[in-house]
């Protein structure tokens, strides 16, 4: 999905198709009659967002399939993990009843048909390393990942509209040389030096917030700027090609010709078209910002799906890792199915193709 | 400079000082602080303790991870209190005990006056049962067997403060198993929990008798411990005999290390565990405490496996022995706080004896040996026999402090004298299965804190840690029987004098045959404010909250 997203998102990315630049007072969307849309709506329901949430669930079974086959495929197994280490000082008889209580050495078709019938009740399992149920482990940390994933992701976005913003509308070229330059210094920012230098200074030097036992609020505002900064650096970079590319097409000149100012042209027509390449990107990046938080939750000691997958990856800890590929994949077709929403809100060409004959 | 209180070594005052002592020692170190302390405990306040991981289990058999036994030594009792300095026994929950002749029956008999934080009594039925459940263990509910108590056999409720533990064979290490946080009394509603029960998250229902309960908990980030008002059972030896001073203990987990010291330096912990060796001097030079208490067991070491064809020779593993400068390592990668290792036991242990002359460095004597066995160098540099050139694999070993660093520098010092030394860092399914192999892993690091001559066992013995190999896991077969014969007589002689000398015994046998490289004495370092009074460590280094207070 991500693939036939970022195809559709090229059509205005590209050359543009004549007749498809829109002038004040909207597009086509703008001016549907309610019949038209109300049709477009059913057309919606009826069709395309089945189809799509059918889509969905096939992704979602063949994730949780793939993980399974390959957590399997690792050598080793959590129990191994777990009750082999040496410092349990374990004798092998001892090792082999605990291995038979878990039930490890079942065939592995059983295995999974047992793990998947239990998934498809809500059960997750428990951690082979700690014990503690899965369905726990992530209702406590999944909030507190997307808490910091979203506060990130607006940061991010508010971040990159400013810098793209103020990059186009600069007066002189050498400030905009010099915003221009600021994503790609971004980018190249580890989060993980940015987060302990952003400790360093704002919370040991400076003495401004607490890093250890925080307040809910306080404890945010560092991990949320960490997180922030490299996520806004693609996302500027690309809103900022876009919106040059925008500038460079006939109908700007044709709005200017018809006597709008220049922040008329940027606010109503060109961010407006420029937003559709980097709405497809912010979608992608989604990736990025789980990473960026297994980072951010390691160095600020936040409890939170990165924590989790950190030590579950550490430890070949099946069942949880089993959840958390399943939680990402969701969270992944639930964002993917939003931007293909979205579109049709921003290029009335998209809303006729999905709630049309496609 | 580092004023650490090593084990608490020079304290020459015990008991009703301890909390003076500290702060005497701490204060002689002229860099700062707070002065002379201000006289009696001050009650109240929150303590905050940062970890370095978090906890992942509270069952006590299963809580040797420090993460895990710095809370259940803090919300447990045991039956005996070991005193940290002397490591001799004291009347705790048990107020005395009787051992027979051949260490197969043990009699304690109890305080009547104890209870669990759930109000329940503290009596011989439930010690019954705690210790039916650490000597036995549970495979269906996934609960192992104490590494600790050894060839347990039942248990006999004679009244409600009278219990008679039998023993299949001699167990003269049971009454300092009985002191350990892996025998941490539990109440019986906990014991009947699964492993899940005792996992993170379930915190608050692990129910134990001792001076802190945990009352809240986020997974993975926070444990709060609560002082119990009604505690009145500390061992005799204490000087605090009522509630702990503290009202609470804030454990918060914070993994990055940078995080950990930045936090203490600027005031935002009191205590922090695991202050990395090149941490150190930071935390000295802001004018904090040190301590490194010693773990007391098997020291830091390198175990060389020597059913591995190469490793067989032992013109090898003393060439190994030789040709590694760890006066070097200690200086470079460690500090003052690590001692040099003389035997494989610490000097700091039950039953040590000096065996500094076998592990002399002595590069020349390493070149010789190898030539000797046939090993010559090549053009790379690497020494070959038969075409197969002198390559061996050593884990990297997480838990311990810089373990890599540690084996990146001996890596180079065994390249000097032609032996490439690779070091195995992998994911754990691939390193669990390979450090189980002599052939994959020919070189073992780890170590092993306790304090009983039992330790040594623990170590090496067949069916426990069997960190040299000496038992195949493939084919169960016994390399060396002697070692397993001299290994065996330290766990199961009833007298002390002869168990010490069974226990040199395999350290000599050690020594001579070259089965290991001692590195170094490990101790757990923490860093702590200046005023926070009163941190004690039980045996091996974990931190007891009970006699804290803060001087603010």
């Amino acid at each position: 999905m991500t693939a036939e997203a970022s195809l559709e998102a090229g059509v205005p990315d590209g050359a543009p198709t004549p007749g498809a630049p829109r002038t004040r007072g909207g597009g086509a969307v703008g001016r549907a009659t309610p019949a038209g849309r109300g049709g477009r709506v059913l057309a919606l329901l009826t069709g395309y967002v089945p189809r799509r949430l059918g889509q969905a669930l096939i992704v979602l079974w063949i994730a949780f399939t793939a993980a399974f086959v390959l957590l399997q495929a690792m050598p080793g197994d959590a129990i191994m993990i777990r009750f082999e280490n040496p410092e349990l000082g374990l004798s092998p008889e001892q090792i082999a009843d605990i291995r038979a209580s878990y039930g490890v050495d079942d065939p592995v078709l059983i295995q999974y048909l047992h793990t998947f019938a239990g998934f498809i009740r809500g059960d997750f399992g428990y951690s082979v390393q700690s014990g503690t149920p899965v369905r726990q482990l992530i209702a406590e940390a999944f909030p507190q990942t997307l808490v910091l994933a979203a506060a990130g992701f607006v940061l991010a976005v508010l971040l990159a509209f400013a810098i793209a913003f103020l990059s186009a509308s600069a007066r002189f070229a050498w400030i905009r040389t010099a915003l221009r330059s600021v994503p790609s210094l971004f980018v190249s920012v580890p989060v993980f030096w940015l987060g302990i230098v952003l400790i360093q200074f704002f919370s040991f030097r400076l003495g401004w917030v607490a890093v250890i036992n925080p307040g809910p609020v306080e404890g945010l505002i560092l991990p949320v700027l960490t997180l922030a900064v490299p996520i806004a650096a693609p996302i500027a970079q690309i809103l900022t090609r876009s919106i040059d590319e925008v500038y460079t097409q006939p109908f700007v000149r044709v709005v200017q010709a018809k006597g709008a100012s220049p922040s008329w042209v940027l606010w109503r027509n060109v961010l407006k078209n420029a937003t559709l390449p980097t709405l497809t990107m912010a979608g992608i990046l989604f990736g990025e910002l789980i990473g960026g938080a297994v980072v951010t939750e390691t160095v600020f000691g936040r409890s939170g799906i990165g924590r989790i997958t950190e030590q579950a990856v550490a430890n070949q800890d099946t069942p949880v890792l089993q959840a958390v590929v399943l939680l990402a994949a969701t969270v992944f077709v639930l964002i993917n199915l939003t931007v293909d929403l979205i579109y049709p809100k921003l290029d009335p060409r998209l809303a006729r193709r999905i709630g049309g004959s496609r | 400079m580092i004023r650490a209180h090593r084990g608490w070594q020079g304290a020459a005052a015990l008991g009703a000082t301890l909390a003076l002592v500290l702060t005497a020692c701490g204060s002689d170190g002229g860099s700062g602080g707070n002065g002379e302390p201000s006289g009696d405990p001050v009650t109240g306040g929150t303590l905050v303790y940062l970890e370095h991981q978090p906890h992942n289990t509270l069952y006590p058999p299963a809580a040797g991870f420090y993460p895990n036994g710095g809370l259940v030594n803090n919300i447990t009792d045991r039956l005996v209190y070991q005193d940290p300095q002397t490591l001799e026994f004291e009347p705790w929950i048990a107020t005395d005990w009787e051992v027979n002749a051949d260490a197969t029956q043990y009699t304690f008999n109890l305080r009547g006056d104890v209870t669990f934080s759930d109000g329940s009594p503290l009596d011989a039925t439930v010690v019954a049962a705690n210790f039916d459940l650490y000597g036995l263990g549970d495979p269906d509910r996934a609960l192992t067997v104490s590494e600790a108590v050894n060839n347990y056999a039942s248990s006999e409720v004679v009244d409600a403060d009278t219990v008679v533990f039998n023993f299949s064979a001699p167990a003269p290490g049971f009454l300092q198993a009985a002191s350990t946080i892996n025998s941490g009394l539990v109440s019986a509603g906990t014991l009947e929990g699964a492993f899940e029960d005792y996992g993170p998250g379930n915190g608050e229902n692990v129910i134990g008798s001792g001076p802190f309960v945990i009352t809240a908990e986020e997974i993975g980030t926070s444990v709060t411990l609560t002082a119990r008002e009604d505690y009145a059972w500390a061992p005799e030896s204490l000087q605090n005999q009522g509630r702990p001073y503290v009202d609470e203990v804030q454990v918060t987990v914070t993994p990055e290390d940078s995080v950990r010291v930045g936090a203490l330096t600027s005031g935002q912990a009191d205590v922090i565990r695991y202050v990395e060796a090149q941490d150190e001097a930071q935390v000295a030079g802001a004018g904090l405490d040190i301590y490194a208490p010693q773990t007391r067991g098997v020291n830091n070491s390198l175990s060389l496996r020597f059913t591995n064809p190469i490793l067989s020779d032992i013109r090898v593993r003393q060439a190994l022995i030789a040709g590694i400068d760890r006066q070097q390592v200690v200086d470079t990668i460690y500090t003052e706080n690590y001692p040099l290792a003389t035997s494989s036991l610490s000097s700091t242990a039950l039953g040590y004896t000096d065996l500094e002359e076998y592990y002399a460095f002595d590069p020349e004597r390493a070149a010789d040996l190898l030539d000797e066995a046939g090993w010559t160098l090549g053009a790379d540099g690497i020494r070959e026999r038969d075409g197969q050139s002198l390559t061996l694999v050593v884990n990297e070993a997480a838990p311990q402090p810089r373990s890599f660093e540690a084996l990146t520098l001996i890596s180079q010092q065994l390249a000097e004298i032609g032996v490439d030394l690779q070091i195995l860092r992998a994911d754990a399914g691939t390193y669990t299965e390979a450090i189980q192999d002599a052939d994959q892993v020919q070189i073992y690091h780890s170590m092993v804190g306790r304090a009983d001559l039992d330790v040594i066992k623990s170590q090496y013995y067949s069916t426990n840690r069997n960190t040299l190999l000496n038992r195949d896991p493939a084919t169960d077969a016994i390399a060396d029987p002697e070692l397993e014969a001299l290994l065996a007589a330290v766990a199961s002689e009833a007298d002390g004098d002869t168990r010490i000398a069974n226990s040199q015994a395999v350290q000599t046998y050690l020594a001579e045959n070259a089965y290991v490289i001692p590195l170094f004495e490990e101790p757990q370092v923490f860093g702590s404010q200046t005023d926070v009074e009163g941190l004690s460590f039980e045996s091996v280094g974990r931190p007891s909250f009970y006699e804290v207070w803060l001087d603010r």
